[in-house]
């Protein structure tokens, strides 16, 4: 078969049955309409026992969450989840059914046959006559197909989901002959949802205080040097460090090997003005990133294998020299949390955050102390992320604390005379400020768990109540 | 007899208000009452027993208000309440 | 030797829980133009509360209180905190230190320091005499109420308040004391702070005041001294030490008393700046 408006076609040619494994991508994150267009199939079938394998959900996708109500949903494997779906997983879930993986453990599990997965459907902004694929055209342009790309390649069938289909593309993302079929529909997503505007810089002098110390840290360290390659998330911190990031590089001199991860405009604007060589992209944050993806061939797509993968030894991230997170909470072992709130709330997950501190050299957490009265640090976290001994540093607006298996940084940093605390003394103002919270996280009953980018069982998740 | 509003629902304050009441009573509604809605009411206690009111309805909208900040809100609001309500 | 001054507004919890992490050498509790005049009983409680119970480690803290003409002046003075460094006194000249002598005396309350806001036209012909007043130990310049009291507006030279900056220079250098300069008053403007930072230390002022946390890092940097400097100040003082004079040669250039001052307050200020890093 080959191309077809009717999603029942594509359910009824590939057999999608009771227990199907069903895979998606979330490069259209929260203006994807494909997730939904394909579950809303499975809810006219009344399919049962699915397994399903998004690389991440956002709030857009409804049906998932009435699925799951359903009792429909065997399984639900994910890097990222936030909005109703999490919702669900808060009040009302009852078994045993969630895995959070990472970027890197994703792309590992797919490759590995950990994610077996029986059907792919792929958001394919445009797709032509050979059903090659690309992020770049089209009204839902999406940029980097980063997460797809394992998918297209180890399920046992793919189905490009388009809107747009053109005669012919130049360098597709996607490879024809990997895929079994097309499903076209009127729109795959909405753009509003797809990109963020401009992604801005912090102002807040909290978050100007917490950037600037994470850039004289780097400075102390001899971090920003000639050939240095760096990632961040899209948080106004991190963004506001890439700025002051431009700034010293412009004045001193300094270009960087390569940025990778998440691209923004302010990513692409350092590209532009050669201070930086290589963007290594897996996902586009913003309509700048897409652009530049577009024309500038020193701004490279890269699969979630290649970026992050722990059993590809050519993975981006074995050489990344530093790396600047963020963190729900983080406690005295330097474990960060960004899967839940202090509530068991599913708020996020890992994404590549327990990739990168893992494999760059130097991992900085960026965190104001205190967020509307609660410490970010516990003696615990509510759920391990990402390793504590994986973490090299902790930043906030009241001083930096280091990980005591680094000594080689906190002699350099205390000699280049900045103010090295220990995390529990960070602890301890921030509870001379707010006072000791009350514990709230009680153990309620198990609704999966975390997994470690190589497979292990990290963490348990449990439900609200 | 007049309400008393001190304070804002910025974050890291809190908005007090007072009422006539016929017998004292608190009223917390807070972003944080998990972990700090007792010491919320501990702070608020200890400010009322300085003071001799026994006919006021407190309420306190927290949005993450430290200690002082509740402490101080009300203070200003008990002042205001009493020139307002018994002319001292 | 403060570089930065930091207002803060006295009723924002936020901002006053934080004040210490902005890095300002300096802080300034407004109970003046930034907070309403129904809005007064609330910062002075919550200033007082915050001081009390978190007030031990942050910067040299001054409050500035209102004029001597407001009714809400002798509140101000009546329950100032305790703890604090001084206060920063709104439109000083003569007769208003008069007056807050007088009220303290009145009170029977021993008169805190002062930072003399020079932002009236009469002030400014009486600046020395302020200076030298005992209690004053700084002046400010106050430039937005002095260039409306002129009848001027504000200009990227800031031609309006460059004879008020000469004259408080002076003036402050004649009485030893400290010259601080008016604030930028455009907060996401940072292309005409650095320019107007750039202007301050051109006319020989010691330090800055700042209305917003994120202009503090500029104005710190600026005032501190370059390697250069230091490096020459560091062989002054060096020398000056080791031969135990006043006046000496260096480099073939001649070093007196005033040199060797200079130097000394150099080194200090570069210090600080490296404490903060």
């Amino acid at each position: 078969m080959k191309t077809t408006t009717d999603i029942a076609a594509i359910f009824d040619d590939f057999n999608v049955k009771d227990g199907a494994s069903i895979s998606f991508h979330h490069h259209l994150r929260n203006g994807d309409a494909v997730q939904n267009h394909v579950l809303d199939e499975a809810r006219r079938r009344k399919l049962k026992n699915l397994r399903l394998y998004p690389s991440a959900v956002f709030p857009v996708h409804r049906v998932l969450k009435t699925l799951l109500e359903e009792g429909a949903v065997a399984s639900l494997t994910t890097n990222y989840l936030n909005g109703p779906v999490a919702e669900y997983f808060a009040k009302e879930a009852s078994g045993d059914i969630l895995r959070m993986q990472s970027h890197g453990g994703r792309a590992r599990a797919v490759i590995e046959g950990d994610n077996p997965i029986d059907i792919a459907f792929v958001a394919a902004p445009a797709v032509d006559a050979q059903k090659n694929a690309s992020g770049l055209e089209g009204p839902a342009a999406c940029g980097s197909l980063g997460y797809a790309m394992e998918d297209v390649k180890h399920a046992k069938h793919v189905v490009l989901v388009t809107d747009t289909l053109v005669d012919h593309l130049e360098n597709p993302q996607i490879d024809g002959t990997d895929v079994d079929a097309v499903l076209v529909l009127d729109s795959i997503g909405d753009p509003k949802g797809i990109t963020s505007g401009t992604l801005s810089l912090t102002r807040d002098p909290i978050g100007m205080k917490i950037a600037r110390s994470a850039m004289r840290l780097l400075d102390a360290l001899g971090v920003i040097k000639e050939g240095f390659s760096f990632q961040s998330g899209a948080g106004g911190v991190s963004l506001r460090v890439v700025d002051m990031l431009n700034e010293k590089m412009t004045r001193d001199r300094i270009h960087a090997s390569f940025f990778s991860g998440g691209i923004t405009g302010h990513h692409v604007k350092m590209l532009e003005a050669g201070l930086v060589e290589t963007l290594y992209d897996v996902q586009c944050f913003d309509l700048e990133a897409i652009a530049s993806l577009r024309r500038n061939a020193s701004h490279i797509a890269i699969s979630a294998d290649r970026y992050a993968n722990p059993n590809n030894p050519d993975r981006v991230i074995a050489d990344l020299d530093c790396v600047i997170l963020g963190a729900t909470e983080i406690d005295l072992d330097f474990n960060v949390n960004v899967t839940t709130d202090s509530h068991n709330t599913i708020i996020g997950g890992s994404g590549g955050h327990s990739d990168t501190a893992e494999d760059a050299k130097l991992s900085l957490i960026v965190t104001p102390l205190i967020k509307g009265r609660i410490p970010v640090i516990k003696e615990r976290v509510t759920t391990i992320t990402t390793p504590g001994k994986t973490v090299d540093v902790l930043i906030t607006e009241r001083g930096i604390a280091i990980n005591p298996a680094r000594q080689g940084i906190i002699e350099t940093a205390q000699k280049a005379g900045l103010h090295v605390d220990t995390i529990e003394g960070l602890m301890a103002i921030a509870h001379t400020l707010t006072g000791v919270p009350a514990s709230t996280a009680r153990k309620t009953h198990p609704i999966g768990f975390v997994e470690s980018r190589r497979g292990e069982r990290l963490d348990t998740l449990h439900a609200k109540e | 007899m007049k309400t008393i509003v001190v304070g804002s629902l910025e974050s890291s304050d809190c908005l007090i208000t007072l009422t006539p009441a016929s017998e004292t009573t608190i009223d917390i509604e807070s972003v944080v009452y998990d972990a700090f809605g007792d010491q919320i009411r501990a702070v608020i206690e200890a400010v009322l027993s300085r003071h001799h009111l026994d006919d006021v309805h407190i309420r306190c909208q927290d949005k993450g208000a430290l200690d002082y900040a509740i402490e101080a809100r009300l203070e200003t609001a008990i002042r205001r309440y009493k020139e307002a309500n018994h002319g001292s | 030797m403060a570089r930065s001054y930091l207002f803060i507004p006295g009723d924002v919890p936020r901002m006053l829980q934080n004040m210490d992490v902005f890095d300002a050498d300096a802080l300034i509790v407004d109970f003046e133009d930034a907070i309403a005049d129904t809005a007064k009983d609330e910062a002075r409680d919550l200033t007082r509360a915050f001081l009390t119970k978190h007030g031990k480690n942050v910067p040299p803290l001054y409050i500035r209180i209102n004029a001597v003409d407001t009714s809400a002046f002798a509140t101000d003075v009546a329950s100032l905190p305790t703890d604090v460094a001084g206060v920063v006194l709104p439109k000083t000249d003569l007769n208003a230190l008069a007056r807050f002598r007088a009220t303290h005396e009145e009170m029977k309350k021993a008169p805190p320091k002062i930072i003399a806001l020079i932002e009236t036209p009469r002030a400014l012909f009486d600046v020395l005499a302020i200076a030298d007043d005992p209690l004053v130990v700084g002046l400010m310049l106050g430039g937005e109420d002095l260039t409306s009291a002129i009848g001027a507006e504000r200009t990227a030279a800031r031609t309006e308040i460059a004879t008020a900056r000469g004259l408080i220079v002076l003036a402050a250098a004649a009485a030893e004391i400290d010259a601080i300069d008016t604030p930028y008053p455009v907060v996401d403007d940072i292309t005409g702070l650095m320019r107007d930072i750039d202007q301050s230390r051109a006319f020989g002022f010691d330090a800055k005041a700042c209305i917003h946390p994120n202009h503090v890092d500029a104005i710190n940097r600026a005032f501190v001294p370059s390697a250069t400097a230091i490096d020459e100040a560091e062989r002054i003082v060096a020398m000056h030490e080791k031969t135990k004079s006043m006046r000496f040669s260096l480099d073939g250039k001649m070093v007196d008393k005033p040199i060797i001052t200079r130097a000394k307050a150099l080194l200090k200020r570069a210090k600080q700046g490296a404490d903060d890093a």
